[in-house]
């Protein structure tokens, strides 16, 4: 199981267990949210949309803002809705389908569509159509595997989705019921991938320590490498037109210009990076290059990085946010200008909290304690007989170095001086 | 083993009286049953492997001492085994600079060893210090070592054909990995297939049709290659298919 959070102006997106939540980041009303219908139906039956919908939900959750009452889904819901809250309306759930969950989320960059996927017993991309409606599915196509990322091109009409084995296929956001086309492979898990601006070119990175530029459609012909990680890359983003940010296991955060795959900058940071997510403050010129720690005092560091001239990139702040790491088991984070929202794990059980960028303290204003536990609710954190939440371990990541050299070397040379000695004696 | 003009024979046919002695004793070649392994190895686990970030960062000259500015490795032997076929290139190409890849550790170290002693053998003359032999796995590692177009030629010569169904991953060559090759090997490069399994050479044939960036040479253009008829004898295990009354299956393939 795993937690999804991204921030798609103006709402904070949650993916967790079967439910996917659009939530208000200043004050975390809940605007809508989905649920993952109880049978996919992969095997070729219409698959049924289910939506809670905060109007016919507890009166005590919000409406969603903007979204009018006219464009909602009918309802297909199996179970009957009792006192009109969501977590009812999972509780008498088929049994089936408590194994299937969200992977990943994420939203088309013209904001129409929204991609799920789903991990467990079926996997899945579920496409949406999500304005004006609300959350309409628009189809079901099956994944062979379990996703590792997920990316929309920039028109948004398809949609990338990579696994463990790190097969990268395409799937049509236009001809929703279309087959997918496997684009490329790496040899191990694919961790990450972006479009370019003008969709010439497709980056991703791997666990064994590579980010790869491939030509797009011709997806056949590499372009270039950006090498010089030592770990695993566990996070790209796009700064400009020619550039890119890395995050890697090898503790370090990178610029490149990955047309010419050369690194224009190398920052030091505190410990390996298990997610990064980079924010435009000044087009092409300033950014802020957020990361997630492996195990480390502090949860993130956030870093301002700065464009002097063409090739020429720095760090000019930093800034750690403690988080009160060590003291929960941290899954995932999104920013906003001016928060952090983090997700993990307390007691096995999911966790939300909001942080104030400015102080890296608990966010004080504006986040009512109950609104704070209606998306827990909400994610069926807080259910009856809910699995343990226990975020994924990500030390399997980091590569088993064993030597098997020494050894053999160290006894063909004893084997070597037994003989000489024989010889001689 | 090939013998050419001068080039002493592989020691494994003769027995030494001294049988513990790693190295003969004659031809000061290393011994082959000292560096015995099984010959099926997994190329996906994490092996200890020693490997650069990127092609600046190699020092190519400890494997070739008398490389010259700007000279770069041009032909690759992807699965090296013993090393016969590499002898045999860095002899037919003497101003070029050729590399063996090999995964198992005894294997690429016996290279290493026969490497060395054929160089001190010849130091007069300054033979095979075109070849080098590296332990590495050649489906992850070859743009760390590689820049992009450098290779004109590469070698796949009996390749582990990973014959159970779940391992065709495994397979060195395969879609996904095709585009690596492609990537290191420069525009109108080669790549030179061999096998003696019939499926494994229909895979490859299929695979690397399928690929857009590759054209598979005709029968004439492969035969007037003067490397071919080296490919059938030089290595040990072709040596060993001839001796064993097996059929070859080649295919050349031009990287367009």
């Amino acid at each position: 199981m795993c937690t999804t959070i991204s921030f798609a102006e103006p709402e904070i997106v949650l993916g967790h267990g079967r439910r996917v939540l659009f939530v208000n980041p200043n004050d975390l009303q809940i605007f809508k949210e989905i649920e993952l219908p109880p049978d996919l139906g992969l095997k070729g039956h219409a698959s049924q949309s289910q939506e809670s919908c905060p109007a016919a939900a507890s009166t005590a959750t919000a409406t969603s803002a903007g979204q009018a009452p006219g464009g909602k889904e009918q309802q297909l819901a199996k179970q009957p809705e009792e006192g009109g809250t969501s977590d009812s309306a999972t509780a008498s759930g088929l049994g089936c389908a408590t194994s299937t969950s969200v992977q990943n989320v994420a939203y088309s960059p013209d904001g129409q569509l929204l991609a799920v996927t789903t991990s467990g017993a079926q996997k899945a991309l579920l496409l949406y159509r999500s304005r004006p409606e609300n959350a309409r599915l628009l189809s079901t196509r099956p994944l062979s595997r379990a996703s590792s990322a997920l990316r929309f091109c920039s028109d948004s009409s398809s949609v990338l989705v990579t696994d463990k084995t790190g097969d990268c296929y395409q799937y049509d956001c236009v001809e929703v019921e279309a087959p997918p086309r496997l684009l490329l492979g790496h040899l191990s898990v694919v961790y990450d991938i972006l479009w370019s601006e003008d969709q010439q070119h497709i980056i991703t990175c791997d666990r064994d320590d590579k980010i790869r530029v491939t030509n797009y459609p011709a997806t056949f012909d590499i372009h270039s490498y950006c090498l010089g990680h030592r770990e695993f890359v566990s996070g790209l983003a796009l700064l400009t037109e020619q550039h890119i940010a890395s995050a890697s296991g090898d503790k370090t955060l990178r610029v490149w210009n990955y047309i010419q795959g050369k690194e224009l900058l190398q920052h030091e940071l505190p410990a390996p990076a298990v997610r990064l997510l980079v924010r435009q403050l000044e087009p092409e010129k300033v950014f802020q290059a957020a990361v997630l720690f492996y195990e480390h005092v502090d949860a993130l560091g956030l870093y301002r990085v700065e464009r002097s001239s063409d090739d020429t990139w720095s760090v000019t702040a930093t800034q750690l946010v403690c988080a009160e790491a060590g003291s929960w088991s941290i899954s995932n984070f999104t920013l906003t200008s001016d928060r952090i929202y983090i997700t993990g794990a307390e007691n096995e059980r999911l966790s939300l909290r909001v942080y104030d960028i400015a102080t890296g303290q608990p966010a004080s204003s504006g986040v009512p304690e109950g609104w704070l536990k209606m998306v827990l609710d909400g994610m069926g954190a807080n259910e009856e007989g809910a699995p343990p939440f226990i975020p994924e371990d990500l030390s399997v990541w980091f590569k088993k170095r064993f030597d098997n050299v020494s050894d053999y070397l160290e006894r063909k040379k004893r084997r070597i001086e037994e003989q000489q000695q024989q010889k001689c004696g | 083993m090939v013998a050419t003009g001068g080039q002493a024979q592989d020691q494994s046919q003769n027995q030494e009286p001294d049988v513990l002695n790693p190295t003969s004793a004659v031809t000061g070649l290393p011994q082959k049953r000292y560096y015995r392994q099984r010959a099926h190895s997994n190329p996906i686990a994490d092996h200890s492997f020693d490997y650069p970030a990127r092609p600046e960062d190699v020092d190519w000259r400890s494997m070739y001492p008398s490389i010259q500015q700007g000279q770069q490795v041009s032909f690759a032997d992807v699965g090296c085994g013993y090393g016969g076929f590499l002898v045999t290139l860095g002899e037919m190409f003497p101003e070029k600079l050729s590399i063996g890849m090999e995964i198992r550790v005894k294997v690429s170290d016996y290279v290493v060893d026969r490497i060395a002693a054929l160089r001190r053998r010849c130091a007069d003359t300054g033979a095979y210090q075109n070849i080098a032999c590296l332990r590495t796995n050649a489906m992850k590692y070859l743009p760390n070592y590689f820049s992009k177009g450098q290779l004109e030629k590469m070698f796949f010569l009996y390749p582990d054909p990973h014959f159970k169904r779940a391992k065709h991953k495994w397979r060195i060559i395969n879609q996904a990995l095709l585009s690596e090759y492609a990537y290191v090997l420069r525009k109108g490069g080669l790549v030179y297939t061999m096998t003696d399994v019939e499926d494994l050479h229909k895979w490859i044939v299929t695979h690397m049709e399928e690929h857009p960036l590759y054209e598979r040479l005709t029968e004439e253009e492969a035969n007037a290659d003067p490397i071919t008829p080296k490919l059938y004898q030089s290595s040990e295990e072709g040596a060993k298919v001839v001796r064993n009354k097996g059929d070859h299956f080649l295919a050349i393939f031009r990287r367009l």
